[in-house]
């Protein structure tokens, strides 16, 4: 007989399933809801064997393989990312769930993330962040205002408040 | 006319409550009472009071850490049953504020002194779409304001019950919605009580009506402790069409109930009806002018009998049937499974002709049968002695540490650690003798020992070596003994080379050999168990000792006893096999059966008649040779991305603590005996569930993560009596992690980690 019906019958015993419970969505999905819903993540730099954490609006492209946000020269991150280009982008829906900790998500994003300099390829990735957060149009064009573009290496997503999953976009 | 900021309403001010306030239950009391029936007094506390106690003690972040854990599709009936006790414990470990503890004490006070019963009535509950009967707790014969307390958290906390979570849909359970208030009634002890429904549950348009009666409390005849009278009525005439005695061991059986008492409550079942406008469903006490009503709802339909819930549910046996169950299983049924056992396993198979095999055959596939449907509706029932006793245990100790009361049950002689200290005794031999373990190392050893015939050639060298003979005892022994079990169709004692890999291994560790067999779980307090169970006795209370003495005792007998009925049962079905292997060999050698590959037990019938047939010609088995691999995989939506994209890897896994402890190692996942022979000291072992027939190679591992979950299930018994780490509950982990990847097992809080937190990829290009 099969050992598996040991104290209690298990799953493959006809476990009680209910049709109607929702099918978790792929981590694909999970990670793009999430970038696209959230508007701000923070930005974590380091320099000086200093760590350094910064709110900043972002918009990814479509196969997430790279994101775009944008900050005036004068900052401290400014600064941080001169000296040294990697860094990590935490996203989490929070503020949906504030009272419910197993239903919050974060996604980790680690990668390098480096100024774009004058030219179409600026034009382009401003744009691209301009059309996600317009309140920025001016904070983007201004001549102090740089705009950085992360190149995604690993997303790193948890939720249940510690599952972890990874997914390497450039793997796909 | 109660207000929504309510904590007591009197119970015959209930009718006239919202229900959300004082749930289906009591606003029916509060109906009966108010038209005059007789109702035991009493008060509801109501459902802001719940939600009071909630907010303070912050449960609701509890309730949700526990459900949140994994997707409920996925958590077994065992899984639930853990949380379920794990929210139990949190609620009666959590002090009910003044500003409601108060009013209750002062409502309680005002009661007639006596004993009183604490009930559930959460809303929703009795609606008239569905009653799901006994999902939630009751507590009766509660005497001080103190038991009064607690009984009010248990029945609060009874709306997370394991029950009640197993019909969480129907029932609509949400944590920032779901609400109980609780009925605190005098408690009426007549010496006759029972049910009567409206209809008949089982075919409702009948003309019928049921009535059942059993002598002394409704609640026995509830939990299925006593068997009731019943009678079927014409609903419409109130006649008898008939009556069956209940089966309660009593000579010539006089009926509980006289003619004018069935009559008494046919009429009352008829106008409780017209009064609440559904045919209802009545728990009551005492006959006559004495008949008083306990509870009203609408009768409602036996669940759908497909319904595998109903059977978790009948997992959980009332105290009598488990006394009942205990006397048997321990003293009839277990000896018998051994003596059979046994008996096969003294018959001489290779010296019967064929006829004589094919009957030895169906024998053995008749008493496996058998036993697996009393291993079924017996030893798995039976298993709940465990949980029965935990819950006790936390009711009254309330612990700290939910699994505490393991400490009470750990460290009997159970078949799987005699075998892991006759596996030790292996070891020591082969370490004390160099030239010993030497042999082990030769290649005719290593590689050409595979089956029991090819270990007799090779051992015949062992009495010219120093100790060599007693070695070759003691291992044949050992294989007899403790290996005549079945792993996938094959019988383990013609594998000698998977033990000779774990000898080998064991006695080569450096000396350290195998890891005490002593309960890895208790932490810190050396306090013995005679100190443990007087701490749990003292909380119990003198009143109750002898009732909580039976419970620790069938407990440690159902811990005990859940282990070993299962390799009695791999006994059983290991002499199935050999005999079925042997008749696959006959058939084979007359080219009446294509060669190679194993045989299942299931062509057990097919080999006999075939046997039994010498001109039958070719045989033809459903799945010749072919075994299935088990796995357990159910292939989820994050299983099947997982395959198709090489870019997804799990980090970080979660399932239940099981047995402390952190470890780092390798992955070695097991799907086949092949995999036995792979294991190496310090692996990690990543299995479907660890049975019982391969705990033996739990004393290599230095942590165990399975799929299957549970606190209480063998993997994790064993894990914590070898203080081995053990993380459990992980859907589809065999399939998700790989042999020789590296995770940290964390037994502490239930993660498994997988592979070190680099940064490799991030300054790939550089330096």
């Amino acid at each position: 007989m099969s050992r598996d019906d040991e104290g209690a019958p298990g799953p493959n015993r006809s476990e009680p399933q209910e049709s109607g419970e929702s099918q978790d969505p792929s981590l694909v999905h999970r990670i793009r809801r999430l970038v696209t819903t959230q508007p701000y993540g923070v930005l974590a730099t380091h320099g000086g064997g200093q760590a350094y954490g910064s709110l900043v609006a972002f918009a990814f492209t479509e196969d997430l393989r790279e994101a775009f946000f944008a900050t005036p020269v004068a900052t401290r991150k400014y600064q941080l990312l001169s000296q040294n280009d990697r860094i990590a982008l935490v996203v989490d829906n929070r503020p949906e769930h504030a009272d419910r900790m197993m239903d919050v998500e974060a996604i980790t994003v680690t990668g390098r993330a480096r100024e774009v300099p004058h030219g179409p390829d600026r034009v382009r990735g401003a744009d691209r962040l301009v059309a996600r957060h317009p309140q920025l149009r001016s904070f983007v064009a201004a001549e102090s205002c740089a705009l950085f573009r992360i190149e995604v290496v690993r997303f790193l997503h948890v939720t249940r408040f510690q599952e972890v999953r990874q997914w390497l976009p450039g793997d796909s | 006319m109660a207000a929504g900021g309510q904590l007591i309403v009197p119970l015959g001010e209930a009718g006239d409550a919202p229900e959300d306030l004082v749930g289906g239950k009591a606003r029916g009391l509060g109906r009966l009472l108010a038209a005059g029936y007789q109702v035991p007094g009493g008060f509801c506390i109501a459902t802001g009071a719940y939600e009071r106690f909630i907010r303070e003690a912050g449960l609701g972040d509890a309730i949700q850490l526990e459900l949140g854990r994994k997707s409920f599709t996925e958590m077994r009936w065992e899984e639930i049953w853990d949380a379920a006790l794990r929210i139990r414990l949190a609620f009666l470990r959590s002090p009910i504020p003044p500003e409601l503890a108060d009013p209750i004490r002062q409502a309680h006070a005002h009661l007639p002194s006596g004993p009183v019963a604490v009930r559930s009535s959460a809303p929703g509950e009795d609606g008239i779409r569905g009653t799901f009967a006994g999902l939630h707790e009751s507590v009766t014969d509660v005497r001080d304001g103190r038991s009064l307390l607690n009984a009010v958290r248990v029945v609060w906390a009874s709306l997370w019950s394991d029950a009640a979570l197993l019909y969480r849909r129907e029932l609509g359970l949400d944590v920032d919605r779901s609400r109980m208030a609780v009925i605190v009634q005098e408690f009426v002890e007549k010496p006759v009580s029972g049910v009567a429904f409206g209809r008949d549950p089982r075919s409702p348009e009948e003309d019928r009506q049921i009535l059942e009666a059993v002598p002394g409390l409704c609640e026995d005849m509830v939990s299925g402790a006593v068997d009731p009278d019943r009678w079927t009525l014409e609903r419409s005439s109130g006649k008898v069409l008939h009556w069956r005695p209940g089966q309660r061991g009593q000579g010539d059986p006089e009926p509980l109930l006289v003619p004018e008492d069935v009559a008494s409550l046919h009429e009352t079942v008829l106008s409780v009806e017209t009064l609440l406008g559904y045919p209802p469903d009545i728990e009551w006490t005492g006959r006559g002018a004495e008949l008083t009503l306990l509870q009203a709802r609408p009768v409602t339909s036996p669940a759908k009998r497909d319904d595998e819930r109903r059977w978790y549910l009948s997992l959980r046996p009332g105290s009598g049937r488990l006394s009942d169950l205990a006397e048997r299983v321990a003293y009839e049924l277990i000896p018998a499974l051994e003596a059979e056992g046994k008996g096969f396993a003294a018959d001489e198979l290779r010296a019967m002709d064929d006829p004589e095999l094919a009957e030895a055959i169906l024998v053995r596939h008749e008493a496996h049968d058998r036993w697996k449907r009393i291993y079924r509706e017996e030893f798995i029932p039976f298993a709940h002695g465990v949980r029965r006793f935990g819950q006790y245990y936390n009711d009254a100790v309330r612990p700290t540490d939910p699994y505490e009361f393991v400490r009470l049950l750990e460290n009997q002689p159970m078949f799987a650690s005699l075998r892991n200290d006759a596996l030790a005794h292996l070891a020591e031999h082969v370490r004390r003798e160099p030239s010993l373990a030497g042999w082990l190392e030769r290649p005719e050893v290593v590689e050409g020992i595979t089956r029991r015939d090819s270990w007799k050639m090779v051992a015949a060298e062992l009495p010219g070596i120093p100790g060599g003979e007693a070695f070759r005892h003691a291992f044949e022994e050992f294989l007899d003994e403790h290996m005549n079990l079945t792993y996938q169709d094959e019988p383990l004692d013609d594998r000698p080379d998977l033990i000779l890999n774990i000898v080998r291994q064991l006695a080569t560790d450096g000396g350290e050999g195998l890891p005490p067999t002593r309960g890895g779980y208790a932490e810190g307090s050396g306090d013995d168990v005679q100190s443990r169970e007087e701490r749990f006795l003292t909380a119990v209370g003198p009143e109750r000792r002898e009732e909580a003495l039976e419970v620790l005792q069938i407990g440690r007998l159902s811990w005990r006893l859940r282990d070993d009925d299962n390799i009695l049962m791999g006994r059983l079905r290991n002499q199935l096999q050999h005999a079925v292997a042997l008749a696959a060999q006959r058939l084979e050698g007359a080219g009446r059966l294509p060669s190679g590959g194993r045989v299942k037990s299931s062509a057990a019938e097919t080999l006999a008649e075939a046997l039994r047939n010498p001109d039958g010609g070719p045989v033809r088995l459903e799945e010749p040779g072919k075994m299935a691999v088990s796995g357990g995989s159910r292939g989820s939506a994050e299983m099947s991305e997982h395959r198709e994209d090489p870019g997804i890897t799990p980090r970080q896994l979660v399932g239940q603590p099981a047995a402390r402890g952190l470890v780092t190692g390798k992955v070695r996942v097991i799907r086949s005996t092949e995999d036995f022979q792979a294991f190496r000291k310090d692996e990690i072992l990543v299995c479907d569930a660890i049975q019982p027939t391969m705990t033996h190679l739990v004393p290599l591992a230095s942590a165990i993560v399975e799929r299957r979950g549970g606190m209480l299930i063998h993997g994790a018994i064993i894990a914590r009596e070898l203080g081995v780490p053990c993380v459990n509950g992980l859907p589809n982990v065999t399939d998700l992690l790989q042999d020789g990847e590296l995770v940290t097992v964390d037994g502490h809080l239930g993660v498994v980690t997988v592979g070190p937190p680099e940064f490799d990829l991030e300054r790939k290009g550089e330096r």
